[in-house]
């Protein structure tokens, strides 16, 4: 691996008893989707929220794009995209002020009309947040990450609570991002996610990094083992069913 | 701060941002201006100036048997508010509107019926037809006062008229020079408490500012945009209220920029109180209560809609020190009587310290998560 895009080195966090993040360490290449899976609780966000520049590290170091979170927090911020488990934003505001104030807080002008039409918000321009459907609102807020044009984008749980129509569409949102040279990395807690989109996966449980490869290395690991599956894996499944009877279409109201 | 100093843009984005998100929550414009402007329209109908009390100064430069007498004869009259003090002080009060006549008992007083008493009153040009009534009410009161016996009822003649009066130039103050000064006081404290107090908790409870701080940005921008904007959106407030008082009646004595001054500190002071409820609170229903146990008792004891002097002197000794209170008289004093900001010392010396305090609480209160 060249020079990673972000390094985490036995990252911790504790929370009064609990020890939410205990020596989490990885590497990220340029390009790459990586991807946090586990569990409610085992820490994900948190660990992402600490190289993020958002939350304090109690040990262990963060560097992102050679710069070192302790260090330069706003550095960091400055060259990455967050979307954040639950975003809000100004309701006052519609769609296309809430992204030129945003460009403003990095210091640029941005071209508003070209990142909803990214996302496909294009007739969604003079609504305000509150209107828009889950989905809609889950792509408003990658938008809103990506008005820096930034060197990573984190994405927590993008996907929680959409319906499988939306979360599809979203995974060929984050797919063209990847195209046009952003690293992503994301928490999930859809296997199917990981699966489809990341090229690399941890999966962290109480704290701590359990696993860490592809996501076909890691089948064949299990396997390797002498897993087998108390069914035979079946050729389709449930989502699959679903999506064939209500379409690949998105259902959003509004 | 970066070290290249203040990003204008950044400031001004985030002062244009919060200027909208004011102007275009209808709960924050509802409660900052049309409560004030509605509440104004409520008392200026009722107009609390129908009655016919005579506010009388009385200066006796006599002190003999008979201005003792005369000045114990007027108090016993329902319709006459006597007050007694020096000449000067009185003229003072009767050309800033608080007296409608002032009486002035002369050296050497011994009045006989029929003949001159030497007594002249000084009569308030404000308002000719009340003084009209006015002064017969008042020849009738002293006459029965110096000349009728004890229980008598006040009516007849007494041949030469007791008093001679003296026009004096002065000003007609009506509830309208009361009110507006006293709304706008409420007005900017509500901006302060709810305006902020609400809205920030607004942000902080949906992660709206977890999500600003996800950007370079500084907490130090965004706090005086706020602020910045919260200034403005204050003047401007003034500015409709006084513009709407002015269309009423209200007349301005004292020069604008005067009144900048004290609506500038007194939002300062709201403001910080209402950050340090912003900073503390969690959620709107942890904010609500303290905003409101803060705001009304200003409301209806520092003097908004009524003259304190109408409070029980215990109350009126404490609820003097309460902020509103000295932004309240400050505001008379600037609109009523022009005073300038020197004249001010006690009110600013209070809003002064008061702005110590506030400030210090909301700093050290205020938490952004």
């Amino acid at each position: 691996m060249t020079t990673p895009i972000v390094a985490a080195r036995d990252l911790r966090k504790r929370y009064g008893a609990l020890q939410a993040v205990d020596g989490v360490s990885f590497e990220i290449a340029e390009g790459e989707v990586f991807g946090i899976l586990g569990p409610n609780g085992a820490g994900k966000t948190t660990t992402l929220e600490m190289i993020e520049g958002m939350r304090p590290i109690d040990s262990g170091s963060a560097v992102v794009d050679g710069i070192d979170v302790t260090v330069d927090p706003r550095g960091v911020k400055a060259r990455i995209g967050i979307q954040l488990q639950a975003s809000s934003f100004f309701d006052e505001l519609n769609l296309v002020e809430l992204l030129e104030l945003f460009g403003h807080l990095y210091d640029r002008q941005v071209d508003a009309a070209a990142l909803l039409a990214d996302v496909e918000l294009t007739e969604k321009a003079r609504t305000q947040v509150r209107t828009l459907s889950g989905g809609q609102k889950q792509r408003f807020s990658i938008a809103s990450a990506l008005v820096n044009e930034p060197r990573v984008l984190f994405l927590d749980e993008p996907t929680t609570g959409l319906d499988p129509q939306a979360r599809h569409h979203l995974w060929g949102l984050v797919r063209q991002i990847r195209d046009r040279g952003h690293t992503v990395v994301l928490t999930t807690h859809y296997m199917e996610e990981a699966e489809e989109l990341c090229d690399r996966v941890a999966i962290m449980d109480r704290g701590v990094i359990v696993a860490l490869d592809t996501p076909q290395r890691l089948v064949d690991a299990l396997l390797g083992r002498g897993f087998t599956k108390e069914r035979v894996e079946r050729l389709a499944n449930l989502e699959d069913v679903f999506l064939d009877l209500t379409g690949h279409g998105l259902r959003e109201e509004g | 701060m970066r070290p290249f100093g203040i990003r204008l843009g950044m400031f001004w984005a985030l002062f244009v941002a919060s200027v909208l998100m004011f102007v275009r929550n209808r709960a924050a414009v509802f409660f900052s201006l049309f409560l004030p402007l509605i509440i104004m329209l409520i008392f200026g109908v009722l107009n609390f100036e129908g009655t016919t009390t005579i506010q009388l100064g009385l200066v006796d430069e006599a002190h003999n048997q008979a201005s003792a007498k005369l000045i114990d004869g007027l108090a016993a009259f329902e319709y006459i508010e006597p007050t007694t003090g020096s000449r000067g002080d009185q003229l003072a009060e009767l050309a800033d509107g608080n007296r409608d006549f002032v009486l002035v008992i002369p050296t050497g007083f011994d009045p006989q019926p029929g003949q001159v008493t030497g007594l002249v009153a000084y009569a308030s040009t404000a308002d000719p037809a009340q003084a009209q009534v006015g002064q017969g009410l008042l020849q009738q009161a002293v006459g029965t006062a110096l000349f009728a016996p004890a229980g008598t009822p006040p009516g007849g003649s007494f041949g030469t008229p007791p008093v001679s009066f003296e026009s004096v130039q002065s000003r007609d103050l009506g509830y309208i020079d009361f009110l507006v000064p006293g709304i706008v006081g409420m007005t900017v404290m509500q901006l302060g408490l709810f305006g902020v107090a609400f809205g920030f908790v607004h942000l902080k409870r949906t992660g709206a500012l977890r999500r600003l701080f996800a950007t370079p940005t500084s907490p130090a921008y965004f706090l005086g945009a706020q602020v910045a904007s919260r200034l403005i959106i204050c003047v401007a407030q003034v500015a409709i209220l006084f513009g709407i008082g002015i269309w009423f009646g209200l007349q301005m004595f004292g020069d604008y920029l005067t009144l900048a001054a004290i609506v500038l500190l007194a939002a300062i002071i709201f403001l910080a109180v209402g950050f340090a409820i912003a900073g503390w609170a969690k959620n709107e229903d942890q904010a609500a209560p303290v905003a409101n146990l803060i705001s009304l008792p200003m409301m209806f004891l520092s003097g908004v809609f009524f003259p304190r002097d109408a409070m029980p002197d215990f109350l009126a000794n404490i609820t003097q020190f309460m902020p509103l209170t000295y932004v309240n008289q400050a505001l008379r004093a600037v609109v009523n009587e022009g005073a300038g900001l020197a004249s001010l010392g006690p009110e600013l010396l209070g809003m002064g310290v008061w702005a110590v305090i506030t400030f210090v609480l909301a700093v050290r209160m205020f938490r952004w998560e």
